[in-house]
């Protein structure tokens, strides 16, 4: 691609990125969670692929793929270990520990603290989806002959 | 009729408009990007419908990733649609 | 030709038309006691203040998992198709 499109590129990565990661990690407060984020992430790593060619980037495919592994198996286990409930149960919710703070009742901006397992989750899933769409994009753009223009 | 009623109204037929472009235009370039625009203006409304996951999943997903897999596929094959 | 094409276009645009004006009135709901009952509780039971999230990862989580299932056979589809030509 041409110039333009590199620098805007460069000067545009860390915004994208920065804006997924905070959907991700707002996700039990603020609209958003994590498909939206990781959808975000992930078109960071589209935009790189076009601007800058899949080649450049080849060698992190293997990277993308254990990470949608470990997003996926990370959402089964926390989901396993409210298993003493039901699946999927809340076991961290109010515990004091891991945001386990207690919840303010009412209409309130909320806490970063709260949320028992839904953060985890929201970082698993974000995770996942991330690696998943990324590793979508990355391999059509590696599809064929080194054709960068 | 209020000015967000009239907004939405606008949204509407403009989104039917690039679906139009995106269809007709015989340069497929030009096609994913009406489509791009159409999928913003979709995300747009869905903010204006009070969704904003929606509009965040939408403007993600159908504004920039699949815009990215149709310019990658154009790369890949000839830009001009044929007869 | 044309013109039953014309015809029909017509006939189905009418008819969404009219689904859109006659059925329920936007945003009024049939049944809203689940409605009632998330808005209510999910600070207590989710401890979350994103209702949306709350929903989405506690009280529909094997929603939330098929997702998953279906985006990761997408993405071993694409990897055992394109694993030839990808390199």
């Amino acid at each position: 691609m041409s110039v333009v499109v590199r620098t805007v590129t460069r000067l545009l990565l860390p915004a994208v990125v920065m804006f997924g990661a905070y959907v991700v990690m707002h996700g039990h407060l603020t609209p958003g969670g994590g498909f939206q984020g990781g959808a975000v992430i992930a078109s960071a790593v589209a935009l790189v692929v076009v601007a800058f060619g899949a080649r450049r980037i080849r060698r992190h495919k293997e990277t993308l793929s254990v990470l949608e592994d470990v997003g996926a198996l990370a959402f089964v286990v926390l989901a396993f270990l409210g298993i003493g409930g039901t699946f999927f149960y809340n076991s961290l919710a109010g515990t004091g520990g891991l945001f386990g703070q207690e919840v303010a009742m009412g209409a309130n901006p909320g806490a970063l603290n709260t949320g028992g397992m839904l953060p985890l989750m929201n970082w698993a899933v974000g995770l996942k989806v991330l690696a998943g769409l990324g590793s979508i994009v990355l391999l059509m753009g590696l599809l064929g002959g080194d054709d960068d223009r | 009729m209020t000015a967000l009623a009239i907004l939405q109204v606008l949204l509407l037929v403009l989104l039917v408009v690039c679906g139009v472009l995106a269809v007709r235009l015989k340069d497929l370039l030009g096609s994913v990007i009406a489509l791009a625009a159409g999928s913003l203006l979709l995300s747009l409304q869905f903010f204006l419908l009070q969704a904003p996951d929606v509009a965040i999943a939408e403007a993600g997903i159908g504004a920039a990733l699949t815009t990215a897999l149709f310019v990658l596929a154009i790369r890949k094959t000839r830009r001009k649609e044929e007869e | 030709m044309r013109w039953l094409r014309i015809a029909a276009l017509l006939v189905v645009f009418g008819f969404l038309v009219g689904a859109a004006v006659w059925t329920r009135p936007f945003g009024a709901p049939q049944a809203m006691e689940m409605d009632e009952h998330f808005i209510e509780r999910s600070q207590e039971e989710a401890a979350a203040n994103n209702v949306v999230t709350a929903v989405l990862f506690d009280y529909r989580g094997f929603d939330t998992l098929g997702e998953a299932t279906v985006l990761f056979a997408a993405v071993v589809g694409v990897a055992l198709v394109l694993r030839r030509w990808a390199r």
